[in-house]
């Protein structure tokens, strides 16, 4: 048995960060478990930028702006006390990124460079070219090596262990050896990133996002917090779902179906491509679901048609989305059209915390930050550069409260329920691992995703997600007895993959009961049904957890206005 | 329908063996496309990892017909046309060690990189007076190109010294991570990533170049290896490998031509030579070297002004 004073869970940018707070404190032990080498996590794809208020471009910029800027961008669903705290502490995070050696693109003055985003009133996003999420990890990772933080690396998060309703521990599942671990801690941060992959392809995460932090919180009592806020981006690449930069139509490429008609004209005559993200990601689903996509599934595209640009304007303004097209689609855009669709890229719902100042859940020494976590300050819609700027900001907050924590708390008792934890993970192992019949896993997978993207994606109305809800209920029960088909114990990814698909399911269902809930359209969130915003009745999170009886249960917690009146959301 | 045949070279349970899996045909898939279909449609138990599959993670590198690549950038089509056939072979990237099938082990291999102190030592005077950095974009573009590694080991895969020996040498992107702090305007404390790079191997270096021709984010490790002796030179670190380099260059400099026999005693010293007694005879007898280069020294070559015209300007720009 492993023990620590503090126990961080999961490697990207807000776990690093939290581990590294709690490592420059004297006399705490911390531990970080991951899934995978630590700098594989989804904060390494993040491109363009970290915002904070620095003026190094824009002198008129301030904290009161960018906390505007956030709040509106919101929709008014964010915290505002929260907001407020968390932009008048990104630019000490930023400089303090600059301080452990991120290297920052510069200003001629030799500042921090920063760049214009969508719904930013002044250039504040910090950048460093188009890989800052790269750059910020791998620091953070390098400082982490400096203050000699422990990795328990590809340990895998099975379960949370509480005695009396505080947190006591972990079940890991050691994944190179093969067994079950078991870990005591004070105090244990969930900063395990996303949960895109409950559309499987149609995501731009990686693999790794699997929502598998939520789906513990959640079953160690947690609510998951505003989890039909799912972000989707209008042009992702038709096979992989990888991002593709809104410059694609920015510049002025054409949208085609497979007869070759540029059917924005039907959607938005006057602006055509250049209509709002929603809008052309609803025109594009529209043209798959009425057979004028190529492919089918969740393979079926359009595509984005750049010829006419030429050459120049093609090598010059948009040599990065040429560069993706040609790598990762196959097509030169000089020669041929790009296949794309929408893709899911954030989820602004999470593990709710109910403390911004320190990233605390309900449950005593259980802290959260990152996508994992909700607190919330994205709301309905988080801006770009946010994401970045959460993990640097409330990865240092939750990796404070949790050291505050542990030095004012006593390690919980709790050597039989870890045992008891490990016995049954151990039982479970075999039982699933050595099961000879039952659907394939992966199948199921695909089905939650099929499920997910056509009845909860894009589309969400009050019929086409209750049968979501029904599907995805069914696929819990197949869930249970399903085929895995790896009885090794060194390395089984079958078995991973088999608790990813586990939670992805848990999360799945926490989506499509909160959408269900939200009888109005707002941010991310788009009802066919209800397609205003209400104020009057939805100025409220939705919360799901689970009950004593083991059911999920919706319950809802108003909004936090501090000086914000909510106005109509117009850029 | 046209078949790709994937040879994997699989390790489970101490044991080693190759697997060979035929699928159909698809246009525009990548290598790792291949095996993930294998494992969701033909064997679970095949094993490897993934994450970003858009080349910015370094998961999922994998020897390809013998050369480290990314697999999820990597295309079915170049690798079948390259090589002129639909048989693919694939196996774990090489110099680390095996865990399960293509998985290795990077965590045996975190120790060795940490031996560059591979973290920013913060200059003093770096900061303004409201303690904000300032780094000017021409400093900042001097040493970019190192920190755009991802650390997907393509470069160690077949790097030739590490695949002769481990213990005096480091992978190459090690000391791509040092030379990136030593070229960083912000770092005040270079001699911390140049004297363990100097002590763990730079002169073992053997210039095969695979590190550069791997590297899938187009860095070239051995020119900061080279950087990275440079450093150690001006910092007076002296050992073989600088006594050879100086050796090089005076014998250049005086003739235009190598003395293969000085270099040695220059190099090596008069013990360890002694020591290569009987290499040097064979090499005597086949007419390789001429031991009366010792005492008669060459005479220098046509077009020497040059040769010290090249050397000079080289020695400009070292400084």
């Amino acid at each position: 048995m492993e023990q620590y004073d503090v126990l961080i869970v999961g490697s990207g940018g807000a776990g690093m960060r939290a581990a590294l707070e709690v490592g420059r404190r004297d006399g705490l032990k911390v531990a970080l478990i991951t899934k995978i080498f630590p700098t594989r996590s989804a904060t390494a794809m993040a491109q363009g930028g970290v915002n904070g208020c620095l003026n190094n471009v824009a002198s008129e910029d301030t904290i009161e702006t960018h906390t505007f800027d956030t709040v509106k961008g919101s929709d008014y669903l964010g915290d505002q006390d929260a907001i407020e705290f968390f932009c008048q502490r990104c630019p000490e995070g930023i400089l303090e990124m600059d301080h452990m050696g991120a290297p920052f693109s510069r200003t001629e003055e030799g500042k921090i460079a920063q760049r214009n985003f969508g719904g930013q009133s002044y250039p504040r996003t910090c950048y460093s070219a188009d890989k800052t999420g790269h750059v910020i990890l791998h620091t953070t990772y390098e400082q982490c090596l400096k203050e000699g933080v422990h990795f328990l690396q590809e340990w895998y998060l099975l379960d949370l262990v509480k005695v009396d309703g505080k947190i006591g521990g972990a079940v890991v599942w050691n994944m190179k050896e093969g067994r079950v671990e078991t870990i005591k801690a004070k105090a244990i941060v969930l900063s395990t990133g996303g949960a895109g992959r409950i559309f499987w392809i149609r995501t731009t995460n990686p693999f790794l996002s699997t929502g598998d932090g939520m789906a513990a919180a959640f079953r160690a009592g947690c609510a998951l917090k505003d989890m039909e806020m799912v972000q989707f981006h209008p042009t992702g690449l038709g096979k992989t779902g990888i991002l593709m930069s809104e410059a694609v139509r920015g510049e002025g490429g054409y949208l085609l179906n497979k007869d070759g008609e540029r059917f924005m004209k039907r959607y938005a005559p006057n602006k055509m491509e250049l209509a709002s993200r929603d809008v052309v990601a609803k025109a594009i689903e529209i043209e798959i679901a009425e057979g004028r996509g190529f492919g089918s599934g969740l393979d079926a595209y359009v595509v984005a048609d750049l010829r006419h640009l030429g050459k120049e304007v093609i090598v010059e303004k948009l040599h990065g989305i040429r560069d993706l097209a040609i790598t990762f689609e196959h097509k030169d855009p000089l020669i041929e059209p790009i296949p794309i669709r929408p893709t899911c890229h954030y989820i602004m719902g999470g593990i709710d915390v109910v403390d911004y100042k320190t990233s605390a859940t309900i449950v005593p020494g259980l802290f959260s930050s990152g996508e994992a976590s909700c607190v919330s300050i994205h709301g309905a819609n988080r801006l770009g550069g946010n994401s970045l700027a959460d993990g640097v900001v409330f990865g240092k907050v939750s990796g404070a409260g949790a050291a505050d924590y542990a030095e004012a708390n006593e390690q919980v008792n709790c050597d039989a329920e870890l045992q008891e934890a490990a016995k049954n993970w151990e039982t479970r192992f075999v039982e699933v691992t050595q099961r000879k019949t039952g659907r394939p896993v992966t199948e199921i997978r695909d089905e939650m995703a099929n499920t997910m993207w056509h009845k909860v994606g894009i589309f969400r109305d009050e019929k086409g997600m209750i049968e979501a809800l029904a599907e995805i209920e069914r696929l819990q029960e197949e869930y249970k007895t399903c085929f895995v088909g790896d009885t090794s114990r060194e390395y089984n990814m079958a078995f991973v993959n088999y608790i990813e698909v586990g939670s992805m399911l848990t999360v799945a269902k926490t989506v499509i009961m909160g959408a269900l809930y939200r009888k109005e359209s707002r941010g991310a969130h788009v009802r066919e049904d209800y397609p205003n915003r209400d104020d009057e009745h939805f100025l409220n999170h939705s919360l799901v957890s689970l009950n004593a009886n083991g059911q999920y249960e919706l319950s809802e917690r108003p909004v936090v206005f501090t000086k914000y009146e909510p106005q109509e959301r117009t850029y | 329908m046209r078949q790709i045949t994937y040879h994997i070279h699989r390790f489970n349970d101490g044991k080693s063996f190759v697997q060979t899996y035929t699928f159909d045909y698809e246009e525009d898939r990548t290598i790792l496309w291949g095996l993930q279909k294998i494992k969701e449609t033909q064997d679970p138990t095949l094993t490897f990892v993934a994450a970003c599959r858009s080349a910015v993670c370094g998961a999922c590198s994998v020897k390809v017909n013998g050369q480290a690549m990314l697999g999820c950038e990597s295309k079915i089509d170049d690798v079948t046309a390259r090589f002129g056939s639909d048989e693919i072979e694939i196996a774990p990237i090489g110099n680390f060690r095996v865990i399960r099938d293509l998985v290795v082990d990077w965590e045996a291999k975190v120790d060795r990189l940490k031996t560059v102190a591979p973290w920013i030592h913060l200059k003093q005077d770096v900061e303004d007076e409201n303690g904000v950095i300032r780094q000017s974009a021409a400093d900042f573009k001097k040493f970019v190109m190192g920190t755009e590694c991802i650390l997907c080991g393509c470069c160690a895969s077949e790097c030739n010294k590490l695949t002769a020996g481990q213990d005096d040498f480091l992978e190459p992107y090690v000391y791509t991570k040092a030379n990136r702090f030593v070229l960083d305007s912000r770092d005040g404390n270079k001699m911390a990533h140049v004297k363990p790079s100097y002590e763990n191997g730079i002169w073992n270096c053997v210039h095969c170049m695979n590190c550069i021709s791997r590297c899938p984010k187009h860095i070239k490790p051995m020119h900061d290896i080279a950087n990275l002796r440079k450093e150690a030179t001006q910092a007076g670190f002296e050992n073989k490998g600088t006594r050879h380099a100086k050796a090089f260059k005076d014998d250049l400099k005086a003739t235009g031509r190598l003395n293969e026999v000085s270099m040695s005693l220059k190099s090596d010293g008069i013990v360890d030579s002694a020591k290569q007694a009987v290499y040097a005879t064979r090499l005597m007898l086949h007419s390789k070297i001429n031991p009366l280069e010792l005492v008669i020294p060459h005479k220098p070559v046509k077009g020497i002004d040059g040769v010290r015209k090249i050397i000079k300007k080289a020695e400009e720009a070292g400084k």
